[in-house]
């Protein structure tokens, strides 16, 4: 397996010409903010969830769903199948392709949460948990992106998941009533937000190593899952 | 000669059918191979497994000596250029986007873009977004990024099948300039014309099955009747044969100043295909 910037780079510039005349995607990056906006203008004193309502759908819309479609779009045109009988690795096409997501994404969250007012007490570990739930949100969008064969496909698979991972945290909130509910506890959104309060409360980094600990497996299992697919993918 | 493609009774079986059975050839360095058949014959699932795509079910293929298994490594695939009806383009970028990144995935110097745009005719067109191209200039620049990083080996899954004739013309002038200058080519088709056109050999792929391989030239003197056509100057048409009786009839029509025209009756290699397997192409 080789790893070269070079390749990796010149498959993130071609997303960023790329995505630059897409108006479908600046639409869909801008959807978190205007929620952001509206929120906070409405309240001055937004609580840790809030922030995190925000940050979360700007992750799931951004990291999962745009990552998704730009995968999507990519085998819907049949390009993904040159950029696999190119001499690439595996790990060149996906980092590539995972990289402008990542970057778009810690802007969206950096300008949602500038605009709801959001001024964690650890900017560093929160940016490490952000950085962190991220690779989870990515791993889900190009898992889905490879399942799916088109753009249009690729949109519709992954609502349900928009809905658990980026709404989810809101379901707590019936757990009482529903038990099965209690699941919500453990996705890697409500962890982040975990990680957000308990934080807040002056909690180091120590006191927050087992909410990682679930997320980096949830990391893992999108990541084993979209290594099997992509390599069945390439043997058609 | 030194075989580039080597292929030993290679057998692929989806899961409810066959798609290649018992298929065996080989494709020597510098030749344009023709792998002929129609629609569903198996010849793109060929292309697939000689490429690392699909795995085979049953049988021996090597590329450049090695398994076909290795070619997912990627210094094989350098030396490799695949084309295929599922080779796609960034619609939202130029031409000259397009090529740039796949200069960088295979290592060549940018100045290649150049070289190639100026082999497939769009030298002028490389500002282009690939969206307002032509359905021809599409397929030519799939040829030019298929062949940024000089393949020794190319395989080209019908290459002019969408294609209008000077479309068709443009790709089959570059196939023998790539020819000539030492390129192994391995062109599937079902248009027996091209096949004739450009190809050094060529196999016939009928449900799966290989049912003849050889020279185009030499096909077509064997299935030839070695008769020919006289047309008269009162527009009859006479075939003769090479027979005493119609030496005859020819000295007396060549005597008499009667003859338009001799043809020689020889086949096409679409006339042979469908007398080998009962099937007409396409
Ligand atoms: N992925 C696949 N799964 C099942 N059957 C397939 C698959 N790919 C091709 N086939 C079958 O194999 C046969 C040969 O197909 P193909 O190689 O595409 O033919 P050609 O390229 O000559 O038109 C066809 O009958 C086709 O239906
Ligand atoms: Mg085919």
């Amino acid at each position: 397996m080789t790893f070269s910037m070079k390749r990796v780079n010149a498959i993130f510039q071609k997303d960023l010409k790329d995505i630059l005349r897409n108006s479908a995607v600046s639409l869909t990056a801008s959807m978190p903010l205007i929620i952001a906006f509206v929120m906070g203008k409405m309240s001055d004193d937004i609580a840790v969830d809030g922030h995190y309502m925000v940050i979360n759908i700007a992750m799931v819309t951004v990291g999962s769903f745009i990552q998704c479609c730009l995968i999507a779009e990519e085998k819907e045109k049949n390009t993904l199948r040159g950029l696999m009988l190119s001499p690439a690795s595996t790990l060149e096409i996906l980092g590539g392709k995972s990289l402008l997501s990542l970057i778009a994404m810690m802007i969206i969250v950096l300008i949602g949460a500038f605009l709801t007012g959001y001024h964690p007490e650890q900017i560093v570990v929160i940016a490490i948990a952000i950085l962190f739930t991220s690779f989870f949100f990515i791993g889900l969008g190009t898992l889905l992106g490879l399942l799916a064969k088109s753009v249009m496909e690729a949109s519709v698979i992954i609502m349900p998941f928009m809905i658990v991972f980026g709404f989810g945290s809101m379901a707590t909130m019936f757990a009482d009533k529903y038990p099965i509910l209690k699941v919500m506890d453990y996705t890697p959104n409500t962890q982040l937000a975990a990680i957000a309060v308990k934080v807040e409360s002056g909690i180091g980094l120590g006191g927050v190593w087992l909410n990682f600990g679930i997320i980096a497996l949830w990391i893992i299992g999108v990541f084993v899952l979209t290594s099997i697919v992509f390599k069945r993918k390439r043997m058609d | 000669m030194e075989n580039i493609i080597e292929v030993q009774s290679l057998e692929k079986v989806f899961a409810n059918e066959t798609a290649l059975e018992d298929v065996s050839f080989h494709v020597k360095k510098g030749e344009i191979f023709g792998f002929l058949g129609p629609s569903g014959s198996g010849k793109t699932t060929t292309i697939k497994i000689l490429t690392g795509q699909l795995n085979q079910t049953g049988g021996k293929a090597t590329v450049f000596g090695e398994p076909v298994s290795g070619m997912k490594k990627g210094e094989s695939r350098k030396k490799i250029g695949v084309l295929t009806d599922n080779s796609g383009l960034y619609s939202r970028l130029s031409i000259y986007d397009n090529l740039k990144l796949y200069c960088v995935l295979y290592e060549v110097p940018e100045q290649r873009i150049a070289d190639v745009l100026a082999l497939v005719n769009l030298t002028e067109e490389k500002k282009k977004v690939v969206s307002k191209l032509s359905k021809g200039m599409l397929q030519r620049v799939i040829l030019a990024r298929t062949l940024l990083h000089e393949p020794e080996l190319l395989f080209l899954d019908e290459p002019t099948s969408a294609l209008d004739p000077v479309n068709s013309q443009h790709i089959h002038s570059g196939l023998r300039e790539l020819k000539a200058r030492g390129t192994t080519i391995f062109l599937t088709t079902h248009d027996m014309n091209e096949a004739e056109l450009l190809c050094d050999r060529v196999a016939f792929l009928n449900k799966g099955q290989i049912r003849l391989m050889d020279e185009p030239g030499k096909l077509r003197k064997q299935y030839s009747d070695s008769t020919m056509t006289v047309e008269l100057k009162n527009n009859e048409k006479v075939v003769l044969t090479s027979t005493a009786e119609d030496a005859g009839k020819m000295f007396d029509f060549m005597s008499s100043n009667q003859v338009v025209a001799i043809h020689s009756n020889e086949p096409t290699l679409g006339d042979i295909f469908v007398e080998v397997t009962g099937r007409k192409l396409s």
